[in-house]
């Protein structure tokens, strides 16, 4: 029973196993020690002061431990210790080394671990500029860290399991391989390779996506922790100001992380765009926007203090908003209504158990201090630059809202037993309502700059914004001619987001005098424009240019069934689309990959075709986990031209094959006179019959009974010629005799009349040499796509501009 | 300033800020209520059956006994397999998109579409796969 297994390296597990401990119980005791510390009326105290230094060095610890932790889970990522589960499940030998950070985190205890990993580093920045804000605001973040911590922990309490721990799970002991027979030999280890990396995951973008967006999440920890802290000291002011910095560093980074999402699902996934509305989108953006909601609402609460309780309830929310996605993605209730598909190490639990805490400690600590949060005094002016900004965020609510009551079909469906299924049409439903918000976000945008604090002079402000209005409408005109935009929902779009972008502009190069030093808010907001034109444009224009015209059309079935998108291309064969006229010119395996290479040319005014470039999109073949397909997008300035193969034969065949002289099974076709035969690379046509055969051609009897079918064929060549397979009946047999055309590699026989109908049957095969090698693909463009990507850039420049601004000033 | 004219004005800011909040829950059942009335149902074969111009979400798993038939140089657009739904219900289904990548390979599939006659007409498919995310058993190899 006790077998001795050869090579088990176990003691990387039980260093990692340790720190996690280690972790768990100094981020429990940094978390007492600094509510003790927050507990003494003055932080001066010496009782405070004493507290405050167990709860720092706790937090050391506890971040040194957490150090430990991922050091640990690299070396046996990086050392291939296949004995322990994680290692196993999440890379193989074979896998480049770059993909390491990905095997890291693509496990449910490695994404956890990234998300504690960034809260140990913003804690420790936290330690440093805190001040009297220290011990509360570290309260609550090592709280969180107890929770975090306790998800990795992976023992059993009763028979509840609390947390998965990497370290302590051997693939031998886990309870669906325990009875593997591999396991029976000592000397397993020499004979186990991981299973490898989801190949999804082996892209560059999945490299820096996933830490930038937790970190963006671990970002709204720290307004949540000033907030609380703020109700808790009493002081709904004054945690206002340190946290302003942290709430757009978010925004700035969360954001990031979304559109790196965006550009992965673009390049590397299938769905042709670069955001579907999909669940896991959508939990990563509803924090996004309220976030955003958040920090602009305490921008203006220095200048006026009335929107107190919408700060705090934007803040909070964010932060609950966060825990609730990551309840929805992880805990796999989302099932059947997403593509991403997490597994469900069941911590639903502790999960909800984390999510209710803090959702619970912040109606609380509202309900607590609703007198706190009345103010007396008058209401903001319609005409002033806090009152559009409150409106503002309150879009944003309600957006965020509306994207989060869809996104929890699934748990509507399981608290109320109910079987709602998302939208058919989820893309077209929630543009139907998101298309609104961002005109009404964007006009607010363009002219909030210009209205001052407190109240100002309607006349002056349209004034002002006259010349940006003039040339949004200018250019609105123009754009939506030539783009041919027709519907009204994103003719008021594009102006909107033109009058958004113009009037940023014109604030910053006549208010601003074109100096960036001040400048933040208008380039974010100019970059925040781009991207909505991108978004618009590039979706909204969005050609399949692929479009398969030649077969019956699909709408005469059913209207929603018009999804002719994929078309098929033998190697060789040119075909139009759009602009473009498109060659196969056949694959190559590389590694494990199978690339296309697709050719694109144009027509030149001659009438020649001209080579124009070339895209190779791929298959990754991987046995194990199924093969994945990768599309190939060239990029232009105006435009993109997205081109994926969606089904393809993946076989690559020798040159003897190609060569060969096997032929298909002969297929029976009944036939009348006119009807055409479709081979793989020519086109036969019926055309008649001829009874005066020339009988001693074919060495045939006078009494012998022949007839001729005459067949017209077309090849792919553009070669034309006659076939004339032979009906013969001699001695009362049936003697066909076959027809063979050598250049074409056509088999034909002609064995069957049938006097009634006056129908023949002819059986015909293939060389099977001269069946072409073929894809199936998708072509699409994506015009304007490029305004996005540099939106994206000049927004996060903006929002970079507009934080150091707040630091040097504060 | 007359005491008066100080009510008349607060009353008047009141007027903004209930209008805003009338506003805001409006928009937001509004919400609420597309979201329910847009959603489709998820369903068997008999209930899609019954309600034949009516879409559906089906979910099911592939019949592996049957054939798939998938020609491209036919029709790049058309797909047919045999789905059991999680009821027992076979049916044909046609869907009507190229064929999916490692078809063969899902453990559970839903699809969305119409009954016509006998058959489904599926306009789009998810698919979930084992293989990709959690199945894979240790097994022997030479990588090592």
């Amino acid at each position: 029973m006790n077998t001795q297994f050869i090579g088990e390296r176990l003691f990387p597990g039980q260093l990692g196993n340790a720190f996690v401990l280690l972790a768990f119980v100094s981020a429990l005791l940094s978390c007492i020690a600094y509510l003790y510390a927050s507990k003494e009326p003055s932080e001066l105290d010496a009782v405070s002061l004493s507290w405050k230094k167990l709860g720092r060095l706790s937090f050391r610890v506890h971040s040194l431990s957490v150090a430990g932790i991922v050091g640990t889970l690299f070396y046996m990522l990086y050392g291939h210790l296949f004995e322990y589960e994680y290692v196993w499940h999440h890379s193989n030998a074979s896998m480049p080394m770059r993909y390491i950070l990905s095997c890291f985190w693509e496990g449910q205890e490695g994404s956890f671990l990234l998300w504690t990993f960034w809260h140990v580093v913003i804690g420790n920045i936290l330690i440093k500029t805190g001040k009297t804000w220290e011990a509360p605001v570290m309260t609550i973040v090592s709280s969180v860290q107890v929770f975090l911590v306790s998800m990795l922990l992976g023992v059993y309490i009763f028979d509840y399991k609390i947390g998965s721990n990497p370290f302590t799970v051997l693939l031998r002991q886990h309870p669906d391989f325990g009875g593997i027979p591999l396991f029976q030999n000592p000397n397993y280890l020499a004979k186990l390779d991981g299973r490898g990396l989801n190949p999804l995951l082996q892209n560059y973008w999945m490299t820096i996506h996933p830490p930038t967006l937790f970190l963006g999440f671990a970002l709204t920890l720290v307004p949540f922790a000033y907030a609380i802290a703020g109700l808790w000291k009493k002081k709904p002011d004054a945690w206002q100001k340190p946290a302003l910095p942290w709430a757009f560093l978010g925004v700035m980074v969360l954001g990031t992380g979304i559109l790196m999402g965006g550009a992965w699902a673009y390049e590397a996934l299938s769905f042709g765009g670069f955001w579907a509305w999909d669940p896991v989108e959508n939990s990563s953006l509803v924090p996004w926007l309220t976030l955003v909601g958040s920090a602009h609402v305490m921008l203006i609460h220095k200048h006026k203090g009335q929107s107190l309780f919408t700060t705090f309830f934007l803040t909070f929310i964010t932060f609950i908003l966060v825990l609730y996605s990551t309840f929805l993605t992880r805990s796999g209730i989302l099932g059947t209504t997403s593509v991403h598909a997490f597994t469900d190490l069941g911590m639903s639990g502790q999960l909800l158990l984390y999510l209710f805490f803090y959702m619970i400690l912040a109606i609380t600590l509202l309900v607590m201090n609703r007198k706190l949060l009345k103010r007396t005094g008058e209401e903001e002016a319609l005409w002033s630059r806090e009152f559009w900004i409150f409106l503002g965020s309150l879009v944003l609510l309600i957006s965020s809202f509306h994207i989060m009551f869809n996104t929890s079909l699934p748990v509507w469906n399981k608290l109320f037993g109910l079987k709602m299924a998302p939208a058919t049409n989820a893309i077209e439903f929630y543009n139907s309502w998101q298309v609104p918000f961002a005109i009404l976000i964007s006009l607010l945008i363009s002219t909030g700059q210009f209205l001052k604090y407190k109240n100002s002079d309607i006349r002056l402000v349209a004034k002002k914004l006259i010349l940006p209005f003039g040339a949004a409408i200018l250019l609105t005109a123009g754009i939506a001619l030539f783009m041919n935009l027709d519907q009204i929902f994103y003719i008021a779009l594009l102006g909107s987001s033109l009058f958004c972008i113009c009037a940023n502009a014109d604030y910053f190069i006549r208010v601003l005098g074109g100096k960036p030093k001040n400048a933040g808010a208008s380039v974010a907001h100019i970059g925040f424009g781009l991207i909505l034109l991108g978004v618009l444009l590039s979706t909204s224009k969005k050609e399949f240019i692929s479009v398969n015209n030649t077969v019956a059309n699909l709408e005469g079935i059913d209207k929603g069934l018009s999804n002719s998108r994929n078309i098929l291309l033998q190697v060789g064969d040119t075909l139009q689309m759009g602009d473009y006229f498109v060659t196969y010119k056949g694959k190559q395996k590389t590694g494990i990959n199978i690339f296309f290479e697709i050719e694109y040319y144009r027509k030149q005014a001659d009438g020649k075709l001209k080579y124009d470039f070339t895209l190779r999109p791929l298959v990754q073949v991987n046995a194990q986990m199924g093969n994945v397909a990768e599309p190939d997008t060239r990029h232009f300035i105006q435009k993109d031209i997205y081109t994926h193969v969606t089904y393809a034969n993946l076989e690559i065949r020798d040159e003897a094959a190609q060569n060969g002289n096997e032929y298909t099974e002969p297929v029976n076709h009944v036939m009348a006179v006119g009807d055409t035969i479709a081979a793989s690379n020519s086109l036969l046509i019926l055309e008649g019959f001829n009874t005066s055969v020339n009988k001693k051609k074919y060495n045939l009897r006078d009494s012998d009974i022949a007839i001729e079918a005459v067949f017209k064929v077309f090849d792919a060549k553009k070669n034309t010629y006659t076939a004339n397979p032979l009906y013969v009946i001699s001695r009362n047999q049936v003697e066909p005799v076959e027809y063979v055309a050598p250049e074409s590699g056509l088999k034909l026989n002609f064995w069957k009349i049938n006097p009634e109908t006056s129908k023949i049957e002819i059986t015909l095969s293939e060389k099977k040499s001269a069946k072409r090698d073929f894809i199936v693909m998708e072509a699409i463009v994506f015009p304007c796509i490029n305004l996005l990507w540099t939106g994206c850039m000049i927004m996060i420049i903006g929002t970079a501009l507009a934080i150091v601004q707040r630091l040097r000033r504060s | 300033m007359a005491p008066g004219h100080l009510s008349q004005k607060k009353c008047k800011a009141m007027k903004k800020i209930q209008i805003i909040g009338i506003l805001v829950i409006a928009i937001a059942i509004g919400a609420i209520l597309a979201s329910l009335s847009s959603s489709s149902t998820y369903a068997d074969f008999a209930e899609a059956k019954a309600h034949p111009g009516s879409e559906f979400h089906v979910v099911g798993k592939l019949d592996k006994n049957k054939a798939t038939v998938y020609d491209p140089q036919a029709d790049a657009n058309i797909f047919t397999f045999f789905m059991v739904d999680n009821g027992g219900t076979e049916k044909k289904v046609i869907l009507h998109k190229g064929k999916p990548q490692d078809f063969e390979h899902s453990e559970q599939i839903v699809i969305i579409g119409k009954c016509k006659g006998e058959d489904f007409h599926a306009s789009d498919i998810l698919m979930k796969c084992p293989s990709k995310y959690n199945d894979g058993k240790p097994m022997e190899s030479n990588a090592k």
